[in-house]
């Protein structure tokens, strides 16, 4: 694609983003911690005819095609608007897994349904708190009739409350797959916690779940590799998230320092709050900066170790400037921040379960030292 | 046509050149020509240690790489002078006293009479001229417009007295340019000018200050009745501290290169790998998020140099690299001398096995840092007041 063409379908993509961000409603954010499930399929509807879901598909499933940087200006855009839905989960990590499988009618049927917004996909591959190694995993995989019986128990599932089947990994004798789960397969059960923003995180329990041949996504090396690149591919759109939540609780908050007034005087006329500003004001754009350029190194399709490297990169600087700046926010609004009914505070949450998800800060500065420092010390 | 092949006597088209080449070039007369016990110095050179390598470059038209070329400078594009910097960072190469070159010139070509060009440029080209800059006092650090040197117009002289502090390299320079006041009556930025001064002119003195590092870099220049012609006057009057401020945000893009952070960080692995640091878990994390800062910083600095190679003019805002770079370098220069445990206090470079490891002199460079060319806390009042426009 030409650099034209590839300016052209970013500014229609953010112009697009910023219309429905328009129209977003806060009020149902505020609401989601009494509701069981982040996604309206009503809004999923629209995001897919708004062409969303489909970005990082393929042309001959329905999808644009596009690259991570298109992607982030969506996943960036609807970040600002606390959109809920379950985008990155979906239209990143299983689009980029499923765009790997070479089961064509799976992937065929997996993929139209995603683009269309029918078919909403979850992943399900983690088992163990603070880890980004797709093998350490226990589920298992054995031959059952042509295909495989699945056991296992898979945690903090993304986008699983409102999902119609799971991309599942498992151990098997010849190495990882990765299978298509109903949401309604017999022996399938759900649990959800409730995140901090009010959206919900599964546990999916697999008790000898049959999985059909037909429904093998992907086996082996492949399997493993595809689902590490999708990870790192997700925690940089999930950077971008961060990037537009950090964006407008700042904003708010510049607005705020305009003008309250306290002493006779807006409070951003202190400069002690001054200089607390600028360096948050430093943190978001060195955020915007890193996030450019790991975008461009993971879209250049680096080996694996460069890829994670910047995906390391870029997620623990955006979790860390977005944590700052979202709490500084509320010591900024003062008390007015700590209540339910101040924006701030939704900025904070969604700030955390962002944050949380595929490697918080900690878990990626470790990756980042093993395998970029540590590894080639003698 | 190669760089190196290129006959000084003919102009050459630098910007012509592909930037791989360009940089080839630079690298390899570097290297090869540049004195090596002068390299990665812990301080700048002096004038005795800078003056052959200076013949040499203006000899071979690479003197002056931001001059136009018709002033006898290199005309690079911008983003063929951040190669050369980058390249002269790369092979350690010495800061000389450079004010002639960095501030002078570029102020006589954009503000400076056909004289005033006639006169100076060729003798800072030659080596004549070696110039050092009169901009704070006693009492006018951070708040430079409040200095009080004044210049007072007195038939076709203008008589100066009043004193300079801080002044880098004064010791060494034959010339001098000055901000002083001339309308005492104006609000503070208004009524300052722009002077170029002679070092052996009557009634200057100057005494030579000790840094903390026991290097002899700055002085204080007095000035007693100084009566310089009213030609050195760069100009307009009562408009000096315009020509002060215009060159300033492109120094804090150079000032904001990941270059010296990168040679401290040399120092640090070097110490790891003799101390066995990697095997320690609160080093290596120390360790790591200082990296990653510093591949933070390149990301950030690399979006400026990319505006900057566009064309595009520099906003208030590069005062965040600024910021950002020497809070990074200081930070590193800290976790050196903590991880160094019993060496971290030897005030000289230490040998462990073979290597032999500065830990002391990346903490003094990287001091004044955080304070020169307009300290971290003013420049988070630029970027407070011009880019989030918070109100007074």
């Amino acid at each position: 694609m030409s650099q034209q063409d590839s300016s052209e379908h970013r500014l229609m993509l953010s112009d697009s983003v910023t219309d429905f961000a328009r129209g977003v409603d806060v009020a149902r954010v505020r609401k989601l911690r009494e509701t069981k499930t982040e996604c309206d399929r009503a809004v999923w509807k629209q995001m897919a005819d708004l062409g969303w879901l489909g970005v990082l598909v393929p042309e001959q499933y329905g999808g644009m095609g596009l690259q991570l940087g298109d992607m982030a200006i969506v996943a960036q855009g609807l970040a600002r608007a606390l959109v809920p839905e379950p985008l990155t989960a979906a239209a990143v990590l299983a689009a980029r897994v499923l765009a790997d499988s070479n089961n064509n009618p799976l992937k065929k049927k997996l993929l139209e349904g995603l683009v269309s917004g029918d078919m909403l996909p979850a992943t399900a591959w983690q088992e163990q708190a603070g880890t980004l190694d797709v093998s350490k995993i226990s589920a298992e995989a054995t031959p059952f009739e042509g295909g495989f019986r699945v056991n296992g128990s898979k945690r903090f599932v993304m986008g699983a409350s409102s999902a119609d089947g799971y991309i599942v990994s498992a151990n098997s004798a010849q190495g990882m797959q990765l299978l298509w789960v109903p949401r309604n397969a017999a022996g399938a059960s759900l649990m959800f916690d409730m995140l901090a923003d009010g959206r919900q995180s599964g546990t999916l329990t697999l008790s000898d779940v049959n999985v059909a041949k037909e429904n093998v996504i992907n086996t082996g090396a492949a399997a493993s590799a595809s689902l590490a690149r999708a990870i790192d591919h997700t925690a940089a759109i999930v950077s971008a998230e961060l990037c537009g939540i950090m964006g407008r609780s700042l904003e708010m908050t510049l607005d705020y320092m305009k003008t309250r007034v306290q002493f006779g005087k807006p409070i951003g006329s202190f400069q002690s709050l001054q200089h607390r500003a600028v360096d948050l004001y430093i943190q978001q754009e060195l955020s915007s900066a890193v996030l450019a350029d790991c975008l461009g190194v993971l879209d250049s399709e680096p080996d694996a170790k460069a890829r994670s490297a910047a995906a390391s990169r870029v997620k623990a600087r955006c979790t860390d400037a977005a944590l700052l700046i979202t709490r500084q926010a509320i010591q900024l609004h003062g008390a007015i921040g700590y209540t339910e009914d101040c924006d701030v505070g939704l900025y904070v949450k969604r700030a955390m379960t962002l944050a949380a998800w595929l490697g918080n800060g900690n878990t990626h500065r470790r990756r980042y030292a093993k395998t970029e420092i540590l590894e080639g010390v003698v | 046509m190669s760089l190196s092949e290129a006959n000084t006597t003919v102009k050459t088209d630098w910007n012509a050149l592909g930037d791989d080449a360009f940089r080839m070039d630079l690298r390899a007369y570097f290297e090869k020509e540049f004195p090596d016990h002068l390299r990665f110095l812990p301080r700048r050179l002096r004038w005795s240690e800078s003056r052959d390598w200076w013949i040499k470059l203006s000899k071979k038209g690479w003197l002056a790489p931001n001059w136009p070329s018709e002033h006898g400078g290199m005309g690079l594009a911008p983003g063929k002078l951040i190669i050369y910097w980058e390249e002269s960072e790369r092979a350690g190469l010495g800061r000389m006293p450079d004010q002639g070159l960095t501030m002078v010139g570029p102020t006589l070509i954009r503000f400076g009479t056909d004289a005033q060009r006639a006169q100076y440029l060729p003798k800072i080209i030659a080596g004549e001229n070696v110039w050092c800059q009169g901009y704070s006092e006693p009492n006018a650090g951070s708040d430079l417009a409040s200095l009080r040197t004044e210049a007072v117009l007195e038939g076709d002289e203008y008589v100066i007295n009043g004193s300079k502090i801080w002044t880098s390299m004064a010791h060494d320079a034959t010339n001098i340019y000055v901000l002083a006041r001339t309308d005492k009556t104006a609000k503070q930025q208004r009524g300052i000018s722009f002077f170029l001064l002679d070092m052996k002119t009557p009634g200057i003195t100057l005494r030579t200050i000790r840094n903390i590092a026991g290097h002899e870099e700055f002085c204080q220049v007095f000035f007693d009745n100084v009566r310089t012609h009213k030609d050195n006057l760069v100009g307009k009057l009562n408009e000096g501290w315009t020509i002060a401020k215009g060159l300033l945000t492109f120094e804090r893009l150079s000032i904001g290169s990941p270059r010296r952070p990168l040679q401290a960080f040399e120092q640090l692995d070097a110490l790891a790998r003799a101390q066995k640091l990697f095997d320690d878990p609160g080093f290596v994390d120390r360790y790591t998020q200082l990296k990653m800062d510093l591949n933070d910083l390149t990301s950030l600095y690399r979006r400026y140099v990319d505006k900057v190679r566009r064309g595009e003019a520099l906003g208030p805002d590069v005062s965040m690299l600024k910021v950002f770079a020497m809070d990074t370098y200081q930070k590193l220069s800290e976790l050196l001398l903590e991880a160094g445990a019993e060496y971290g206090a030897f005030a000289d470079e230490i040998t462990l096995g073979d290597e032999k490891i500065d830990l002391m002199s990346p903490f003094y460079i990287s001091r004044p840092g955080t304070i020169y060319g307009g300290s971290n806390e003013i420049q988070r009042n630029i970027l407070s007041k011009y880019v989030l426009q918070l109100p007074a």
